[in-house]
Order: C-alpha cells, then sequence, then structure tokens
C-alpha cells in the first residue's frame, strides 16, 4: 500500500493539470465569494445576505474534475493497464488515489475557503461570517466532492463522461428539483446538499462512498 | 523449487457470443524467447491481459513463477510486461512516468536512470509523453518491462512502428535477455519478425494454441516430404506433376515447392516429359511456411485468393 | 464552385456517418431526448396538493382579486364621487411591529365591479402610494392620469357597459382619465371605495403590507341601491392572496362622513410572487437540464475523439480544409441535437402541462405560438449549447476539460442565478451576458410595470428577451468557433 500510494502521489505530481485544477479551485472559490459579498454590499449596504462560502459552488467543479482526470485520464491513454499490472490488487490502487486525493485537496481546499472567508469579511465586516464549524465543513465538501468523481469516473471509466456525470449531479439536482413542486425526496438525496455544504455533508459522504465503492467493485470484476 | 517461467492452461473467454479465447495452454521457458504468433484477432492480446490479471477468464489458469499474477507483491520485480505500447499520459515525461512505476514497486529512482540508458531513451526522456514517436513509446514500454529486473518477460508486438534500426537493436536485446536466463515471451502477428529472434515458438489461431515448439522441429515437420524444383518451365513441370499425383505450389522466381512425391521420382519424370530443370532438392521451410502451414485453418480474414494449384 | 460546395456535402455526409455509428452518440442523444420527456412527467406527477382554484381573469390569465371594498349595488347607469387621501401603507418589521413604509403600487380609489366574484371584471380610477392617479379595468389595463400631490377628487362615471374616469385637483375641475368599456359587466354591479396594498418587494423578497386611506365627500349618484355603505374583503382565500401582517384586518369606519378604510391585497395580474404555486413552461422542461449535459458530453467527444485515436490524422487526410471539417461538425451536430431536443420537448410540453394539472396544480397560461417558442427555443439552446462544446473541445483538446468547462459556463451561472436570495442585479447580469442568458428561451410569464415583483431569473423573468438570450449562447458558441478555426489551422494536428 505505501507503495501504491509513494507510485499515486508521483503521478499526481509530475503532471501539470492537477497544478492546475487546484489553484484554479483556489481562484474560483475566493473569486465568487469575494464577488457575491461585494454584489451584496454595493446593492443594500450590507444588509442583504448572500450565503457565506457560496465560493465553494463554484470551486468544487475544477475539485471534480480532478478527482475524475485521477482515474479517467489513465482509461483514456490505455496507462490503466499499466497501473494495475504494477499493482495488481486493484482495490489498493483505488484506494491508493483516493488518498493521495484527498491529502492534495484537503490542503487547497482549506486554501480556497479561508481565501474566501477573509474575501467576505474585507468586504463585508458587518456581516457575521463563516464560522470556524462551516469553513471545516466546506474543506471536507470540497475532499468528499473530488472522491465522488474518483469514484463516478472508476464506474464511467471515460473522463468526458464522468466529468459530465458529476457535474451534472452537483448542479442539476439542485436545478431539477424546482420542478413543480419538486420531488422534494431528491432535494434532500442530492449529492451538492440542500442547503449548502456543512448540512449535506453526511448526504455528501454517503455519495461519495457510494460512488467509491461501486466503482471499486466494478474495478475488481471488470477486465481492465 | 517452484515451477518458473509461465504457464497457460486452458484459458477460455468469450467476449458476447465470440469466443477470444478457447482452450489455450502453453507455456513459456527461462533461457528461451519464446514467439507468440497468430494472425490478429487469434487471441494474443487477450492471453497476455490474462496472463497480467487485467482480464478474468471463464475457465483455465494463467501461472507466473507457479502463482497467479494478481497474487504477486511487487509485480514488476516477477514480470516486466510491454502491452500495446507504454501509454505515458501525454502532459508527464518519460522518466515520470517511469518514476511512479518504480515508485509502486518500491524501487529507488537511481534504478529508472539505469533502465532509460540501457534502452537509449536518455535524450528523449525529460520530454513530454505526448511528443513521443511510436518507437520512442516502444522503447519507453521496454524500459518499463525492465524496471524491476525481472526473470519473466513479455512484449505485446514490440517491433511495431520501429525503425530497421531499432528491429535490429530489439532482437539482439532480447536474445541477450534470453541469454541472462530470463523467460522471454514475444508475440507478433508477422514472422519475420521473429523469425531469427526465436527458440521456441507458440502459434495461436483462434483462440488455441495450434502450435507449441521448438522453432526446429517445426521447420523439420513442415519441411518433410517437401521437395524445391527449380526451373525456367514451371507451367510445364506443373502440369506434368500433377498428373503423376503431385501438390504443387509456387515458390519464389523460377522455383515450385512440390509434395506427394520423392525427389528422384521428380527428376524421373522430368526428365521423361523433357522438361527443363535446374535443381532438384529437399525443401527447407521457412517460418512463414511452417506459420502458413498452421494457420490455414485458422486464418479468419483471409483473402480468397489462393496460388495453389490442387487436382 | 459547384465542384466546391458538392465537396462539402460529402463532408457533411462523412460526419453524419461517423456520428450516427457511434452506438454511444446515438443512445446519448437519444437518451438526451427522453430526459426531456422523463423530468416533465416527474414534475407533472410530483404535484402539489390542488389548493383553492387559482382566479382568472376576463382574459384568461391568473389575477389577483383580493382587496377590501366599500360598496352598494348599482343599477343601470350611475356615477360615485369622493375626495381621497394618498393611503398610508405599513409594513412588519419583526413578528408584530408595524412600520410606516412606501408601497408605491398602493391603492386607493374608486371602482365599478361586476360582483365579488374572483376575476369578475371591473373598472377602478384611484390614487396610488407612488404612481398618482391610475384608472385600470380588466386586471391587465393601466392608465396613468394626472399626478401631483393628494388629496385627489376622483369620479367614476358608469354609462351601460362604458366606464369612464375622471380626477380633479379642488373638486370642480375635472379631467378625463379614460374611458373603457367593461364587457360582462352586467346590470347590477358593485361600486363603492376600495383600498389595496400589495406585497412590497423587501431585497430580494417581498412582504406584505396594509394601507389605509380617508375618503371624505363621497356621494352617489343615479340607480345606486338605498342602504348603508357595507365593507367586504374580496378574494380573502384566494390564492393569490399573501393575507395580513399580523393583528391587523380589513376595515372601514365612519366618523362625521369620513370613511377610514384599511385594506390589503391587490387587483391586478397574478406574478409569479403572487402565485409561487404555479408551474411555467420552464419547470415542466427542467430535464433540459440533464439533456444539457448529455450533449455536451457528445458534441465534446464528436471532437476530442479524434485526437485521441490519432482519427484527426485520417479526417484532414481526406479533407486538408481543416475549417471545412469544423464546419461540416458544427452542422451536423447542431442539427442532430436540434432534432432530438425538438422532439423531447415537443412531447414534455402537452405531457408534462397535463400532467400537472391533473395532480392540481396550476400552469400559467401561454399561447400556442409562445410554447412552440419554447419548445423550438429549448431544441435550439440545446443545439447550441452542443455546438460550443464542439469548439471548446477543438480548442482545449481534452475532452473532460472540455465538458467541464461547458457545463460550467452555461449551468453554473443558472445555478446562481436561481438562488433565491441573488441579488436581482446580479442574476440579471448573470442572465444577460453568460451563456446561461440562453434560457430565457424558457420565459412564459409576463412582467407587468403595475405590479411591483421580484422581475429575476429565479422567478421566470430574464432581462433579455427569448431570441436575444439564445443570442448570447450562439455568440459564445460561434466565438469559440472561430478560436477552434483558427487553431486548427494554426497548429499541428
Amino acid at each position: 500500500m505505501r507503495a501504491a500510494l509513494h507510485a499515486e502521489w508521483t503521478k499526481l505530481r509530475t503532471v501539470a493539470a492537477p497544478r492546475w485544477l487546484l489553484l484554479g479551485a483556489i481562484a474560483a472559490t475566493a473569486a465568487l465569494g469575494a464577488g457575491a459579498a461585494w454584489a451584496a454590499a454595493s446593492v443594500d449596504g450590507g444588509a442583504t445576505t448572500v450565503p457565506s462560502l457560496i465560493g465553494v459552488r463554484l470551486g468544487q467543479a475544477p475539485v471534480a474534475v480532478l478527482g475524475v482526470l485521477v482515474i479517467g485520464g489513465e482509461y483514456g491513454t490505455g496507462m490503466i493497464r499499466a497501473t494495475l499490472a504494477a499493482t495488481p490488487r486493484r482495490t489498493a490502487v483505488l484506494a491508493a488515489k483516493a488518498v493521495v486525493l484527498t491529502g492534495a485537496v484537503a490542503p487547497a481546499g482549506a486554501v480556497a475557503v479561508l481565501g474566501s472567508a477573509a474575501a467576505e469579511r474585507l468586504i463585508l465586516p458587518a456581516a457575521d461570517g463563516p464560522t470556524p464549524r462551516a469553513i471545516g465543513g466546506s474543506v471536507l465538501y470540497l475532499v468528499l466532492i473530488a472522491l465522488l468523481g474518483l469514484g463516478v469516473a472508476a464506474i464511467v471509466r471515460d473522463a468526458a463522461s464522468g466529468a459530465g456525470a458529476v457535474l451534472a449531479l452537483l448542479y442539476l439536482l439542485p436545478v431539477l428539483t424546482r420542478a413543480i413542486g419538486g420531488p422534494r425526496w431528491l432535494q434532500r438525496i442530492g449529492p451538492a446538499g440542500p442547503d449548502g455544504p456543512w448540512t449535506g455533508l453526511g448526504v455528501t459522504a454517503g455519495w461519495a462512498a457510494a460512488a467509491l465503492l461501486v466503482g471499486g467493485l466494478l474495478l475488481h470484476v471488470r477486465d481492465a | 523449487m517452484s515451477p518458473t517461467g509461465i504457464v497457460v492452461a486452458g484459458l477460455r473467454k468469450r467476449y458476447g457470443a465470440a469466443p477470444a479465447l478457447d482452450g489455450m495452454s502453453f507455456s513459456v521457458r527461462p533461457g528461451v524467447v519464446t514467439g507468440f504468433v497468430g494472425p490478429n484477432g487469434a487471441g494474443k492480446s487477450t492471453t497476455m491481459r490474462v496472463i497480467l490479471g487485467l482480464d478474468a477468464v471463464e475457465a483455465g489458469a494463467a501461472l507466473v513463477d507457479g502463482r497467479p499474477y494478481r497474487s504477486l507483491r511487487r509485480p514488476l520485480n516477477r514480470v516486466g510486461s510491454l502491452l500495446d505500447a507504454a501509454a505515458p499520459h501525454p502532459g508527464r515525461s518519460g522518466r515520470d512516468h517511469l518514476l511512479w512505476l518504480a515508485h509502486a514497486q518500491g524501487l529507488a529512482s537511481r534504478r529508472v536512470d539505469q533502465v532509460i540508458e540501457q534502452v537509449g531513451l536518455a535524450p528523449a526522456a525529460r520530454r513530454r509523453g505526448g511528443a513521443y514517436s511510436l518507437g520512442m513509446r516502444q522503447r519507453l514500454g521496454i524500459a518499463a518491462a525492465l524496471l524491476g529486473d525481472p526473470p519473466i518477460l513479455m512484449l505485446d508486438e514490440p517491433f511495431n512502428g520501429m525503425d530497421p534500426d531499432g528491429i535490429i537493436w530489439m532482437r539482439a536485446f532480447l536474445r541477450s535477455l534470453a541469454a541472462q536466463g530470463r523467460a522471454v515471451l514475444v508475440s507478433s502477428h508477422l514472422m519475420s519478425e521473429v523469425q531469427d529472434v526465436a527458440d521456441h515458438l507458440v502459434v495461436a489461431g483462434r483462440g488455441r494454441a495450434l502450435a507449441d515448439a521448438a522453432v526446429d522441429d517445426l521447420v523439420a515437420a513442415v519441411s518433410e516430404g517437401r521437395v524445391t524444383l527449380r526451373t525456367t518451365a514451371a507451367p510445364h513441370a506443373t502440369a506434368v506433376l500433377v498428373r503423376a499425383g503431385a501438390s504443387v505450389v509456387a515458390g519464389g522466381r523460377d522455383t515450385v515447392t512440390v509434395s506427394g512425391l520423392p525427389a528422384d521420382r521428380i527428376a524421373a519424370l522430368l526428365g521423361a516429359g523433357a522438361v527443363p530443370f535446374s535443381e532438384v532438392s529437399a525443401h527447407r521451410a521457412t517460418l512463414e511456411d511452417v506459420y502458413l502451414e498452421l494457420t490455414r485453418e485458422a486464418v479468419e480474414y483471409r483473402a480468397a485468393t489462393s496460388t495453389e494449384v490442387r487436382r | 464552385m459547384t465542384r466546391d460546395r458538392y465537396g462539402f456535402l460529402l463532408l457533411l455526409h462523412a460526419e453524419w456517418t461517423k456520428f450516427r455509428t457511434v452506438r454511444g452518440w446515438v443512445t446519448g442523444t437519444v437518451a438526451a431526448a427522453l430526459l426531456v420527456v422523463l423530468f416533465a412527467v416527474l414534475a407533472g406527477i410530483g404535484g402539489g396538493d390542488g389548493g383553492p382554484d387559482v382566479p382568472v381573469g376576463p382574459d384568461g390569465g391568473p389575477v389577483t382579486d383580493s382587496f377590501y371594498l366599500v360598496h352598494r349595488p348599482l343599477t343601470g347607469d350611475g356615477s360615485v364621487t369622493a375626495a381621497v387621501s394618498a393611503p398610508r401603507s405599513s409594513l412588519p418589521r419583526g413578528l408584530a411591529d408595524l412600520r410606516p413604509g412606501r408601497v408605491p403600487w398602493s391603492k386607493a380609489g374608486l371602482i365599478i365591479k361586476a360582483g365579488t366574484r374572483q376575476g369578475s371584471p371591473y373598472a377602478a380610477i384611484m390614487l396610488t402610494g407612488g404612481h398618482g392617479v391610475r384608472m385600470q379595468d380588466g386586471y391587465t389595463r393601466d392608465t396613468a392620469g394626472p399626478a401631483g400631490a393628494a388629496p385627489r377628487w376622483l369620479r367614476l362615471d358608469r354609462s351601460g357597459e362604458e366606464v369612464t374616469g375622471l380626477a380633479s385637483a379642488d373638486g370642480t375641475h375635472w379631467t378625463r382619465v379614460g374611458t373603457v368599456r367593461v364587457r360582462g359587466l352586467g346590470t347590477t354591479v358593485l361600486g363603492g371605495p376600495f383600498v389595496a396594498s400589495p406585497p412590497a418587494v423587501r431585497g430580494m423578497g417581498t412582504s406584505g403590507s396594509v394601507s389605509t386611506a380617508v375618503f371624505e365627500d363621497l356621494h352617489a349618484e343615479g340607480g345606486w341601491a338605498d342602504g348603508k355603505w357595507k365593507g367586504e374583503q374580496v378574494g380573502p382565500r384566494s390564492p393569490t392572496f399573501s393575507g395580513y401582517p399580523r393583528n391587523v384586518a380589513g376595515s372601514v369606519a365612519e366618523e362625521g362622513g369620513r370613511l377610514t378604510v384599511t385594506g390589503a391585497g391587490d387587483i391586478a395580474p397574478a406574478v409569479r410572487a403572487s402565485l409561487p404555486t404555479g408551474g411555467t413552461l420552464g419547470e415542466i422542461l427542467t430535464g433540459a437540464f440533464a439533456a444539457l449535459v448529455a450533449v455536451v458530453v457528445i458534441g465534446t467527444q464528436f471532437i476530442t475523439s479524434e485526437y485521441r485515436g490519432s482519427l484527426i490524422h485520417l479526417t484532414l487526410a481526406a479533407a486538408p480544409r481543416r475549417g471545412r471539417v469544423l464546419a461540416a461538425k458544427a452542422i451536423v451536430l447542431w442539427t442532430v441535437t436540434f432534432a432530438a431536443g425538438l422532439v423531447g420537448a415537443a412531447v414534455a410540453v402537452p405531457v408534462g402541462g397535463r400532467l400537472a394539472r391533473a395532480s392540481g396544480v396550476y400552469v400559467f397560461p401561454v399561447a400556442f405560438a409562445t410554447e412552440l417558442r419554447v419548445v423550438a427555443g429549448i431544441a435550439a439552446l440545446l443545439a447550441t449549447a452542443s455546438v460550443l462544446a464542439l469548439a471548446v473541445g477543438a480548442v482545449l483538446r481534452h475532452g473532460a476539460g472540455a465538458v467541464s468547462a461547458v457545463v460550467v459556463g452555461i449551468v453554473l451561472p443558472y445555478v446562481l442565478v436561481a438562488i433565491p436570495f441573488m441579488p436581482a442585479g446580479v442574476s440579471n447580469w448573470a442572465a444577460r451576458v453568460t451563456p446561461a442568458a440562453a434560457f430565457a428561451v424558457q420565459q412564459t410569464l409576463v412582467p407587468y410595470d403595475q405590479v411591483a415583483s421580484v422581475y429575476t431569473p429565479y422567478e421566470g423573468y430574464y432581462p433579455l428577451p427569448p431570441w436575444a438570450g439564445l443570442g448570447v449562447l450562439a455568440g459564445y458558441a460561434a466565438a469559440a468557433l472561430a478560436v477552434a478555426a483558427v487553431l486548427l489551422h494554426r497548429r499541428d494536428a
């Protein structure tokens, strides 16, 4: 397992895409957070409340794509066969990918969320700002979204379809539930959670776990 | 002592309704280069993927050093493999590709530079994989296979995309690997590529091993009872010999291969018919002949032309 | 030239063959159409709990017909006159605390109405909180009268089906504000003073208000029945009426010839905020979002898969003029996706609408032409989005990257816009300049000047007209195609 981890870490750091995606996540989270705070400040002198840490809704996209690419990209090039020849225990491969992904997303997510919180405080000093609990929850949320991407890509075995599927889960369910009288259960079971990150965290974790479980199972039984 | 090399026994696998493997069995011994030949679709690549634990089978087993591949702890130290050229990430350098593989086996990065030297990839090692030619990707794949210094090597179509220099290098390289006592399995759909390399041959067709024997034995078996006739009047000679009950196959320029009649009887018949000829000798089959003979029935997508004349 | 055109037809044929022979793309396109239908069905049977009937005006549109009316019956012709003070409005702060506030469309005036039945025809002249004297009838029509300070003398004159509204600053010199023909008024009508006080827009929502006005010198001439003026809340339980703030109720009090009337509600067309349970075509077509992701994935792969398999070399060898290859791909993709979207939406709209109505949901009515526009607009939106994906795929040459860029580019602005508490300025800006502007094709609701409300994309009102919104997306697609064509020329394949 240690060797598999080392290999996955080497893979992650030797291409440019993960770096750019994580930088993109940080920039997107902070930019949207600052933009929303600025909009709120300019509209009503700060009386209107914009959901705190709203930037996470944008920052989750590059993070999800990173999760997808970690395994989906290998199917695109055929490298997955080299990976599985080198580490035949397939669950170990997926576990190593999940751990390395977590290790990469957690610090980047922390920077992103803290940056967004700092921007909000700077622009809207009057507002309460996010609680430490919300900040921690948002970082955890980003990690779970990355893992969801990994699991979904392991299921569909294609980076483009994987990205489409995950983004659909993240962005479409909330929209779809607005359908007339919307099936309310949909709203509660969407991975993006009903009222932003912290409340829906358990649900998000469930989605990530289910995707990883199914992905791992399929990885185990399918031909590579 | 545990058995060494690769043992493949009774592999069966279907893709939908079409059988991909239909009782594939053979073994690969240390110290020799085993050629794995057969037409496209004969099941060579599938067999190799099964050996590597990438594909599952419905029946049979493929063992590496007596164990299934998927139970190996540090598999690259036991088996080095090259499947459909190395597939590095287009944005990752060749060296980094080898680096993660090395890390997966707990190998030091020093080893990476060694194998890069060994396959002659040093000048391109730090370029992006996406910029590699097919020949460079093949060398990168060989380097990956050598990484763990494994006693067993398995290479799928290693000559693909190589220039003549590369092919000569590859042949010498494979022989040297076998000379070091390693078991080497090399697949190809072109007989000429393994011609001067393989000591042992597994001929695949329709998901089965049609032959699993030493090259010399195979050549002898196919050569037996055949005579090479050199004549400037091939059509005339063919007519005379066919009338006498022989099978005649056109060979090169001015030569035909005759089977079904001994050499002295052929000479007599031609003399009696006043057909000019310059040579009648025992036929020495090429691997190409062996291959054609064995796969004649097994070729699934064969062109509908034949030069063979039968009664 | 003709040979050239023939060559392009061949190219189109080649790209069409490429498209239809990849089973995943055909399946995906069909699935996109099915998703549109599936979500329409889900939305339809998701349903509501029925609830009271939505009042419908004379022209079939939903209306708000809930206000405080002080009335006497009028048979035949007659007129009513009063000096009306400007309505003073109060808004709730906190739970039970009412504070004076501004409600620009609070109304105090005189009305003649066929009856208290919800949606019955009327004509009224009124003094508003912030828009001077108005004459209104038929719920949707609004005529401005003289501006200026209150109190004002107002008069309503009925003659058959014709009602004339007059206003005066001094009770002597009268100005005619308008004469309207009120169909279906009947012989005996109700008439008298009324007060309405619609919910006021506060931040990104609305809150109920209540207004009070004083009527002096009230006198009625003509066929008015004898007796006292009777106060009554019209439409107290209508779904378009949000009720009174706590501890207040509609009332009328007489003291020395002065009537003090307090009321809430409105008499106006219903908008989304006043009928939040109502459904729109856009909601029935929510599946378009799911379909969007599918067609974006297909559009991207239509080009990126060529790079992955180096098929692009073969393609460009067969047709060395690269820009034309891209054009052929775009045309094939747009056409196929449009056809699939058209079929999906054309099935989804009637099916979803019928199911929704059957399960008791009120669906905002739309004209047939509007329905056609929404169906064709959704199909065009999907088709244009897939071409945008194709172009982005050609630029990035990376499937996952292109899919993410396009999905995030189109859907994320929409999601942000769809956050109810997003400031209207921000969401209207996003619905104007981002590719999400194209969702304006879904709009079926009509905003009214005389109804102050939250007209944001979240509520179903887009800042751009439908085809202009689609044009924004098309602009993005065209720009991306242009960049892709230039890069395809410059770059090595």
